[in-house]
This record gives structure tokens, C-alpha cells and sequence, in this order.
């Protein structure tokens, strides 16, 4: 685990670098982009063996103060008196998990009932990266995933997205409600490390897409259209957030019934006229 | 032409020469075609027709110019699109899809957005043209259901309205399918379920309809077929007669100075009326054209090609199928099972419920007619003329009346609609109503159903519609006079004590009763009028019954 | 025309004072069209140039919005507001036309009623022509049969390989190639394009039990269940699968299932369970469908359980 985890930051180096060139207009988080190279910069400037142990351990630390109460002293989850779930088990969560939910900002979680949402990191880039390496450490949960967009398909990676994302996520990527008040969400500020970890580890409600249901190289494609989604071409004018025909059925009847019927206002009412009584 | 018409002041002797000299060769053509057909008449009858000038009656020829969009610009499509099943490998300019197979329907589609010149625009209007064509239906039926315009003798032309308007959700349906995306063949799958679900026939007519199961080989073509003939020519046919029934039958008009039953009061067709229709077809265009150019809609390449085995979250018909969607969502989970047959759930909302909403649409006329009787006695009644007529709230409020079914105390009560008080029907009237800037209530029958009340009310109506001394000073301006917003306030004001007045408790309500039941009572002599108590009440009776006698002689 | 100039019958004139034609008003509708003009040229120019969805619908927004300005303009200032007042004839037809027509039926009435044989036959005739006529509707689709209640699973039935699961490139799939909480939509081998047979494989985890039907904890595999992906409402791809809970969910009506309890409805206007598909694994480790599903897939239809 410990050499994937090295292995796995020696090879995402052209992962930061190759979207940097090809995507910077596109990103609207242009600090995600720092966070990856400066996380593979921290992680290929050691030797391998010395980055890993580092890491562990001091991610080891850093889990005793910030994840231990609901995860247990060896991730192993903890149960409430109710034996309700506090938190799950970390032991086959795996890098991927880890690195999704730490660098979505979704954990920690100030309180153990609430559904994570999207927010700032609570760690830096550094603190990160060493706590993916410790949860990885943890068990063979799913490594995070190297993402390599050279030479990767936009339509093969659509053809990957509406197979098995766009039934929760919409066909724009602009998420989804699913039962019971929980919701897939928007796309739109998924950086491709994540999208690749949220897929091989299948976060909260989110099915596991397993390298033989999604394989390495339909990963790529299906990240670069991702990646395509966030700003794709808009031929058409406005593009009314992409969600279908709700949104066109209000511009028809706010805008272009109110506007049509101003001309008709405008039309059918009087010019001034001077009206005589009829005698 | 403009000489048949009254001279103008503005027309000066010269340039009548002028017109009339340029005029020697349209003579010509005229006189060719008139040996021939002999249509002179017809045509001098056609432009003197009255149209009554109320900005809510233009409202249907909205519906009527999107539909002439609908059909220029479906026209330009057909000449790029390729109704067929066929699989296609794409290799268009749409980079996201290249390499994907895919029906020459949709590629076509791609093509158009993507590859034609000017495509994209045509297919976005229209979409848009097509949207807005079945909203303002919507806002035509409205205002026609709120006006009363459907009663007698005009259950004719309302139904043939809600035929037109179950063609054109039909027809927006087959077209909206026809391109053969994700979004789209998941509506067609609904359809079919829909389709399949009905007893006894449901597997034939999805069989026969879609060629096999679903999808079926040959559903995009027959589509086709339905969408730009079938459905069209009905529509265009049926149009015909709804106009044709609206010339011969006239327009009903709101209540007004000079306005009675038996004439209507307005604008010569020719030339102001025309060319105010003709400019508002072109503002029709410039709006689907701002919309079509500026505001995509149905963007296929992000839904992709359809897929039997792939969905998308969030797939919603157009709005217009936005009500059975939903009947379909809320219905419970429930299917009826009766000697081994099946009562499948889509049934229920989708067949059943469209089928009674719109039976109910067809019958509502003579239901109206058969069963509505008044619930409430008059909510208020109306000062006297010489006191309150001339006051400007006072008289928007009484204007309101005539437009509220349930409240028009003054028009026949045989008419009154029981659902007359619920807010519902309230809300969509007092949006239209401030704007009204003449009468507002119409003549919901207008022959053969003229009750000698109906008569007193025009009456009253014209006194009404009487600007009244301050008027002309206010009326110079281009616009609505300032004096507007006080006569809004007015009403609001009027209406919540109104409102306390429903109250059926009370000596007020009870006196209101009497007033009422005066009134349902048609000759009522007028000194019994004089009765109730408070002038308010009593001298306007009276003015009207003297009136209802006079009136009816 | 200017014969009738003066024969205005039918028309009773009330006021004819229109609003006064100023001069700015005729500049304000020259200005419109001329502006039109311009946006018609520039969408020529638009067009020419390789054309952009947004500039042109713009132009012709603005050439179409610029003659309606115009013409309104012209209508309201510039045309006669008279307010004529036009009679409305009676509509109903007097009794005198009615008696006329009466008359006029009835007298050619006879000829046709009075001849009770050739009326029937003649009716006989036309009813058989128009229900002949109604034949060649039934060329419009095939009898619906079997094809409603089977799929290509059915070949399965009887067979020692039963049917292999495959991708959507055909491709067979082996019980560890699905993660845990691992979701894939795969067909009955070779038929992957056909609209009924699309399937749901799910890894439960080993800590989610299993609550199915009796005969049916045998067609689960490794924890594997596969469920018809086609809703029991209307036939949508259940295609939202919530992992955590072990849920289905339509997204086109929000029909909700519980996979392990059987996929029963739990939410929404489904009434019936998903079917499920028989698993089992054949010689060469792959997954195969022992018989076709529980139960007839998708939507219900009147003899389904015929």
C-alpha cells in the first residue's frame, strides 16, 4: 500500500501538469490546480521510502486530533450507545476515499449526522496528502487513482459518463435529487483527482465503479469529459444551466409570454382619444 | 381604399390624387379578379368588419403567428432533417460525440445545430415558437374561460379551441420525440407505457403505433409523418374554422358606451385594425427570434443519443406535458387487478385524468349552462350613479365584477358559475383587469339569451364605462391616465371590505340577501326597491329596474 | 370601389378623432423601419461571414421587432381610430329559412327514404367498405405477443450455460470484476441493443442482508442480485442506484425500490417489484442467467399475467 501510495504521487505529476496547459481557462478553481502539483512536488521530492513512512506517521498524528472520535483509534468506525454508526470504518476506504472527502473539504465532519456538502479544506495540501497516506495504509481499500488526461477521448469518456454518472449526476453534471432528501451533487467543481477517487471509492450514496467496470484508460476519458462539462460549448445562446426543459418552460412564459403580451398591451390599448358622449 | 372609409381630417385633397392615381393599376388586378369571382362585396364587407379594440382579444392571434413560425421554420428543417432509425457513425463537428453510433435522426439533428449554416437558430425558434404557441393557447383560454366567451352561442368555437389545443400539445410531443435524444426517447418510452397501459386495447395500439415493442423499427418515421402533415393539416384546418366561426358569429365585446348585445363596437378591420395585426405578427417574430437566438433550448449533444438502457436524473417533459408528468409522479402505487386483468398505475393519471381533464374542457360549457346556479347573494352593490359612478375606484370595481363569474350580480344569474368565489378563479381576473381601459366583462351571450337584467346591466355598464366629468383632461396624455393608480387602490380597498361583506351572519349580509333575491326575481316593481334601507342600496335598484323597463321595450 | 363610398348602412359613426400625427411620431416609425432595413442587411452580412446563431437571431429580431414597431406606430397614430358600431344579425335562422329548407329536404326526402331496399343495401355496402377499409391498419404492427412477457433471457430456459451477462460491448463479466457496492448495467449475451433486456447487476455488502422472496436467495451470486433495469411504472431505466441504502431510484418519477428486500416498491407510483434475473456462474467463471426474470418487465399491460 505504502509503495502505491509513493508510486501513486510519482505519477501524478503529469496528472497536475498536462490539464494545466490544455484546461487552465476552463478551471474555475484555479487553487485546485496548485493544490495538486504542490501535493506532487511534496510527494516526489523524498525518496519513496522516506515519504511514505514520514507521512503515515504524521498523518497517523494528525488523524488522532481531527478524525479519531468518530473513526475509532485505528479507523476501525465507531458505534454510538444505540449501536448506531458514529462513523464508518476507514479500513477499506482506501486512498481514493480519503483524498475525495479531505480535499472536497466534506470531512471533517463537525457533526456525524449531517450530510457533507462541499467546503474549503480544512487541511492544506501538505496535511492531505499525509492523511491519505495513513488512511491508505489502513487496509486495501482503493488507491487514488492516477489521472492522465494525454491522449484521452471526449467522446468515449461521454459515452462512460451517460452509461453509469449522468442517471444521478444529469446528463450536464449539474447533480441530481435522489430519495429521501440526499442529492448527487453538481460536477462543476470536481477537480479530476476527484472525480477519479469518488469513482473507484464510491463516496456516501455513490455506487463503486471498480477498474473492470471502469477501466484506467475510461477514467481518463470519462474525467476529461468531466472536465468538458464544466464549461461546455453553449452553441445555442444562454444556456439556462443545461437542466432541461423546466427552466425553458419559465423563460416561455416569463419572458416570452410577458413579452408578448406587452406587445399586445401595447397594441390593443388607445391611443388617446377624445370620446364623445353620445347624444 | 382609405376613401370608403369616413374622410379624414388629415387626408388633404392632393395627396388623395396622388394615391388615387398610383392606385390605376391595383384597380386593374381588382376589376380582373372581381369579372371573374366577383368579390368586391365580400372583400368591402371584409374590411369594414368591427373588430372590438380590447388588448385581451389579441391574445389568440399570438397563438396563431407562432403557429406561422412553427411552420416556416419547420418547413426550413425538413430540408435538413432525416427521419430515420438507421444507425450512423457521427463525424460531425461536435467533438463530444464523434465516434459515437448513433440514428441518422439525431445525427441530422447534430448536423443542423452544428454543421447548418443558420440551423441552429431555425431549430431554437422553433422550439420556442413552439413553447410559446401552447402558452399563449393557454393565455387565449384563460381569457376566454374568465370572460365567459365560451357561453352560448359560442360552445362551437371553444371546442373546436380545445381541440386545437390537444393537436398542439400532441403535435409538441411528436416533435419534441422526433430528434431521438436521451431526453426525448425516454419521453416516447413514457408514451408508450402510457399507451400500453390502457385495458383491452393497450398492447394493440402500442403495436400498431410503434410498429413491434418498443422502441419499435419504424417510430421515428411514422412520428415524422404525424408531426409535419397529420397534426399540421388538422390544426391548419381546424384554425380555419375558429376563425371562420369568430367572423361569423362576431366578437364579444366588454361593456361600454353604446355597446349592447345586438351590435359590436370597435375598429374597422381595414386599415388600422390589419395593420395592427400585421405588426403584431412581425413583434410575434422578433420575440421567438430574440428567444431562438439568444437562449438555448433543448441542447441534444449534452443528452446524447438514446439509449433504452441509460437515463439521465432530472428528465422532464416540456412544459406543456408538465401536468401529466406530475399526474404520473404523484399517483400512488397502486394497480387494479380484476379476474386476472390488469389496471396498470399509468392508467389512472395518464389516461384517466387527461381524458376527464379534457372531457371536462369540452363539456364545461353546457355543464355551466345546465348546473351553475349563484352560491353567494351579491357581494356588494354599487353606490348610486349620481354619488359613486363617477369615482374612479369605485367604477374599477364594478368593472371587476363583470369579469368575475360568480360575482357579476348584474348579469344574468343563470350564468353565474358556482366556482365564482374561489380565489383561484379571483386571481388570474384582477390580473387582467387594472389594464382594461374601458369596460371590462364581456357579452358572454349574445343572442337568444338576452334576459331583460342582462339589458338593464348594459345600461348600467354604459354608465360605467362614463369617464365622467375629470376624464378627458386625464385621457390627453399618450398613456394611461395618472389618476390609475388611485383607482387601483381603490378597488383593493373595496375588495377586502367586500370580502368582510360574504360573511353570512350579520344584518348586512342578510339585506344583501334581500337585494339578491330582487334581483333574481326579474320584474321586481320598483317601489319595492325603495325598501331597503340606506340609499346606497335602494336607488340604484331602482334606477336599474325603471331602466330594465325601459330598456326592454 | 368608389361606388361604394357613400353606402355605409350598417355602420353608425361615434367619433373619429384620432390622436394628432405629429411629426416625431412619423420619424419614430421611418426610424424603426430604416433600422430594420439595417438589421436585414446585417444579417445578410452575418450569414456571409459563416454565420453565429446569436448575432443572427439578433438581426432578425431586430429587422422583424423594427417593422412591427414601425407598422404599430403608423396603425396607432397615423390611421383612423373611429369607433364604428356594427349590428349583429341574428344568427339563428329565421323561421320562414327554416320552413324553406324543410320543405325543400322533404320534398327530396322522399326519394331516398322511400326506398327502404336500396337505402339498406346501399348502407350495408359503405359499412362493410369502411370496415375493409380498416384492415390495412393492422399492416402497421405486428400481433403483440410473447415478445411483452419475454426477453432474450428466455433462452436460458433448460439450457446447462444458461445465458451469459455481458457489458455493453458484449464483453462476459465475472462475479470479482464487481466491486462491493459496485453497479452495472449489463444484457443477455449478443442482444445488448434491446430495449427489454437491459439489467442491474449490484454487490450487496456482506453486512446487508438479503430479504428475498422464498427460491430466490440461490439466484444471488457472491452477494451479486440482478434486478430488470426497465421501472415496473412506465419503463424508465431505474438507473440511480444509492448505495449505501441498498435503493433504487427512477429518476423520471422517483419510484423508489429496495434491492434487498426483493427491489420492492418503497416510494413513488410503481406498484410491482423489479423482476429479478436468476444468476449463476458457468464453467468458465462467468456470470449467466439461469431463466429469464421473475416476472415480465417494465410497465404494465392488460393480459401481463395471462
Amino acid at each position: 500500500m505504502t509503495e502505491a501510495a509513493a508510486e501513486t504521487g510519482a505519477e501524478a505529476e503529469p496528472a497536475g501538469g498536462a490539464p494545466a496547459t490544455r484546461h487552465l481557462a476552463r478551471w474555475t478553481v484555479g487553487a485546485a490546480l496548485g493544490l495538486t502539483l504542490v501535493v506532487t512536488f511534496l510527494l516526489t521530492g523524498r525518496s519513496p521510502a522516506q515519504a511514505d513512512g514520514d507521512l503515515v506517521a504524521e498523518g497517523r498524528q494528525l488523524y488522532l486530533v481531527g478524525c479519531v472520535s468518530c473513526h475509532g483509534t485505528q479507523g476501525q468506525g465507531v458505534k454510538d450507545a444505540g449501536d448506531n454508526e458514529r462513523g464508518p470504518s476507514l479500513e477499506e476506504a482506501g486512498e481514493a476515499a480519503a483524498y475525495y472527502y479531505l480535499s472536497t473539504g466534506r470531512m471533517p465532519l463537525g457533526n456525524p449526522d449531517e450530510q457533507p456538502h462541499r467546503k474549503d479544506p480544512a487541511y492544506d495540501e501538505h496535511d492531505i496528502a499525509a492523511l491519505v497516506a495513513y488512511v491508505g495504509s489502513l487496509g486495501d481499500g482503493p488507491a487514488l487513482p492516477a489521472v492522465d488526461l494525454d491522449g484521452a477521448s471526449l467522446s468515449r469518456g461521454g459515452k462512460v459518463f451517460r452509461a453509469n454518472c449522468q442517471a444521478c449526476h444529469s446528463a450536464s453534471g449539474s447533480g441530481g435529487a435522489l430519495s429521501y432528501g440526499r442529492a448527487a451533487p453538481a460536477l462543476s467543481k470536481a477537480e479530476p483527482e476527484q472525480v477519479a477517487g469518488a469513482v473507484r471509492a464510491g463516496p456516501g450514496q455513490m455506487p463503486v465503479f471498480g477498474p473492470s467496470t471502469i477501466s484506467d484508460e475510461q477514467l481518463d476519458d470519462l474525467v476529461t469529459y468531466v472536465e468538458y462539462l464544466k464549461a461546455p460549448e453553449d452553441p445555442g445562446g444562454v444556456p439556462l444551466g443545461r437542466i432541461g426543459p423546466v427552466p425553458e418552460g419559465f423563460v416561455a412564459w416569463f419572458v416570452g409570454v410577458t413579452a408578448l403580451l406587452a406587445c399586445v398591451f401595447w397594441i390593443g390599448t388607445r391611443s388617446p382619444i377624445r370620446r364623445r358622449k353620445r347624444s | 381604399m382609405s376613401k370608403q372609409t369616413p374622410p379624414l381630417p388629415k387626408v388633404t385633397p392632393s395627396a388623395k390624387a396622388k394615391a388615387a392615381s398610383s392606385r390605376t393599376a391595383t384597380f386593374k388586378g381588382a376589376r380582373w379578379v372581381d369579372d371573374r369571382l366577383g368579390g368586391a362585396k365580400f372583400a368591402r364587407t371584409a374590411l369594414n368588419k368591427v373588430f372590438p379594440d380590447h388588448w385581451s382579444f389579441m391574445i389568440g392571434e399570438l397563438s396563431l403567428y407562432s403557429f406561422v413560425v412553427l411552420l416556416l421554420t419547420g418547413v426550413y428543417l425538413t430540408f435538413f432533417f432525416d427521419a430515420s432509425s438507421e444507425k450512423v457513425i457521427y463525424d460531425g463537428s461536435y467533438a463530444a460525440l464523434r465516434g459515437v453510433e448513433m440514428t441518422h435522426a439525431y445525427k441530422s439533428s447534430l448536423d443542423l445545430s452544428f454543421d447548418v449554416r443558420a440551423g441552429l437558430l431555425m431549430r431554437q425558434i422553433h422550439h420556442w415558437a413552439a413553447l410559446l404557441f401552447l402558452a399563449t393557447m393557454v393565455v387565449h383560454l384563460a381569457r376566454v374561460f374568465f370572460t365567459g366567451a365560451f357561453r352560448k352561442p359560442r360552445e362551437l368555437n371553444w371546442m373546436v379551441g380545445c381541440t386545437l389545443l390537444i393537436l398542439a400539445i400532441f403535435n409538441g410531443f411528436a416533435g419534441y420525440s422526433l430528434l431521438d435524444d436521451q431526453l426525448s426517447g425516454t419521453g416516447l418510452r413514457i408514451a408508450y407505457s402510457i399507451a400500453l397501459s390502457i385495458p383491452l386495447v393497450g398492447t394493440w395500439v402500442t403495436s400498431l403505433l410503434f410498429g413491434g415493442e418498443f422502441p419499435g423499427p419504424d417510430i421515428i418515421e411514422r412520428l415524422y409523418v404525424i408531426h409535419i402533415l397529420l397534426i399540421p393539416a388538422a390544426i391548419t384546418v381546424l384554425l380555419g374554422v375558429h376563425l371562420f366561426i369568430i367572423v361569423r358569429q362576431k366578437h364579444t365585446q366588454f361593456p361600454g358606451p353604446g355597446r349592447r348585445e345586438d351590435n359590436v363596437v370597435g375598429e374597422r378591420v381595414f386599415p388600422t385594425y390589419a395593420a395592427k395585426a400585421i405588426g403584431l405578427f412581425f413583434l410575434t417574430v422578433s420575440v421567438l427570434c430574440l428567444l431562438g437566438g439568444l437562449v438555448q433550448i433543448n441542447p441534444i449533444w449534452i443528452y446524447g443519443p438514446f439509449d433504452p438502457a441509460e437515463v439521465s436524473a432530472a428528465s422532464q417533459p416540456d412544459w406543456y406535458m408538465g401536468w401529466l408528468d406530475g399526474a404520473l409522479r404523484i399517483m400512488p402505487g397502486w394497480e387494479v387487478r380484476l379476474f386476472g386483468f390488469e389496471l396498470p398505475n399509468p392508467f389512472f393519471p395518464a389516461v384517466l385524468l387527461a381524458g376527464a381533464t379534457f372531457g371536462l374542457l369540452y363539456a364545461w360549457p353546457f355543464l355551466e349552462a345546465r348546473h351553475a346556479r349563484p352560491r353567494h347573494p351579491p357581494p356588494r352593490r354599487p353606490a348610486p350613479p349620481a354619488a359613486g359612478a363617477h369615482r374612479p375606484g369605485r367604477r374599477h370595481h364594478r368593472l371587476l365584477q363583470h369579469l368575475l363569474p360568480g360575482r357579476r350580480r348584474r348579469r344574468a344569474l343563470h350564468h353565474v358559475r358556482p366556482v365564482g368565489e374561489l380565489g383561484a378563479v379571483d386571481v388570474p381576473v384582477r390580473a387582467v383587469h387594472p389594464a382594461a381601459h374601458r369596460g371590462v366583462g364581456d357579452l358572454p351571450a349574445l343572442q337568444g339569451a338576452v334576459g331583460p337584467r342582462r339589458l338593464a346591466h348594459r345600461q348600467q355598464g354604459a354608465l360605467a364605462g362614463d369617464p365622467g366629468p375629470a376624464a378627458p383632461r386625464a385621457r390627453q396624455g399618450p398613456r394611461r391616465p395618472p389618476r390609475r393608480r388611485t383607482a387601483r387602490r381603490g378597488r383593493r380597498r373595496r375588495t377586502g371590505r367586500h370580502r368582510r361583506r360574504l360573511s353570512p351572519t350579520g344584518t348586512d349580509a342578510q339585506l344583501e340577501q334581500v337585494g339578491w333575491m330582487r334581483q333574481r326575481l326579474r320584474r321586481v316593481p320598483a317601489k319595492r326597491a325603495t325598501r331597503s334601507p340606506g340609499s346606497r342600496r335602494s336607488s340604484p335598484t331602482s334606477t336599474w329596474c325603471s331602466q330594465l323597463v325601459t330598456s326592454t321595450v | 370601389m368608389s361606388d361604394l363610398e357613400h353606402d355605409e348602412p350598417e355602420h353608425d359613426e361615434q367619433e373619429r378623432s384620432g390622436p394628432p400625427p405629429t411629426a416625431s411620431a412619423e420619424v419614430l416609425a421611418a426610424a424603426c423601419f430604416l433600422v430594420a432595413a439595417l438589421a436585414a442587411i446585417g444579417l445578410g452580412v452575418v450569414y456571409w461571414q459563416g454565420g453565429q446563431t446569436q448575432l443572427e437571431g439578433l438581426m432578425l429580431a431586430v429587422a422583424t421587432g423594427g417593422i412591427g414597431v414601425g407598422i404599430v406606430v403608423w396603425a396607432k397614430r397615423f390611421m383612423p381610430h373611429d369607433e364604428v358600431t356594427e349590428e349583429r344579425e341574428s344568427l339563428a335562422s329565421t323561421q320562414e329559412e327554416i320552413d324553406d329548407f324543410r320543405s325543400a329536404f322533404e320534398h327530396g326526402e322522399q326519394s331516398v327514404v322511400g326506398r327502404r331496399l336500396l337505402l339498406g343495401s346501399a348502407g350495408a355496402a359503405l359499412t362493410a367498405l369502411g370496415a375493409a377499409l380498416l384492415f390495412p391498419i393492422r399492416s402497421l404492427g405486428p400481433r403483440p405477443g410473447k415478445g411483452l412477457k419475454e426477453t432474450a433471457y428466455s433462452r436460458a430456459k433448460g439450457r446447462a450455460g444458461g445465458v451469459r451477462l455481458v457489458r455493453a460491448d458484449n464483453s462476459p463479466l465475472k462475479p470479482e470484476d464487481l466491486a462491493v457496492d459496485g453497479v452495472l448495467t449489463v444484457f443477455p449475451e449478443d442482444h445488448t441493443d434491446d430495449a427489454d433486456s437491459p439489467t442491474l447487476v449490484i454487490r450487496t455488502r456482506s453486512n446487508q442482508k438479503l430479504d428475498l422472496a422464498e427460491g430466490r436467495d440461490a439466484w444471488v451470486v457472491d452477494g451479486i442480485i440482478a434486478y430488470s433495469k426497465l421501472c415496473t411504472h412506465v419503463g424508465c431505466p431505474v438507473g440511480l442506484y444509492q448505495a449505501g441504502e441498498g435503493k433504487l431510484l427512477c429518476p423520471c418519477h422517483q419510484s423508489t425500490f429496495n434491492v434487498l428486500e426483493g427491489a420492492k416498491p418503497i416510494f413513488g407510483p410503481a406498484a410491482r417489484p423489479l423482476p429479478q434475473l436468476p444468476l449463476g456462474v458457468d464453467d468458465d467463471g462467468y456470470l449467466i442467467a439461469t431463466d429469464d426474470f421473475s416476472s415480465p418487465v417494465g410497465p404494465g399491460f392488460w393480459d401481463r399475467d395471462r
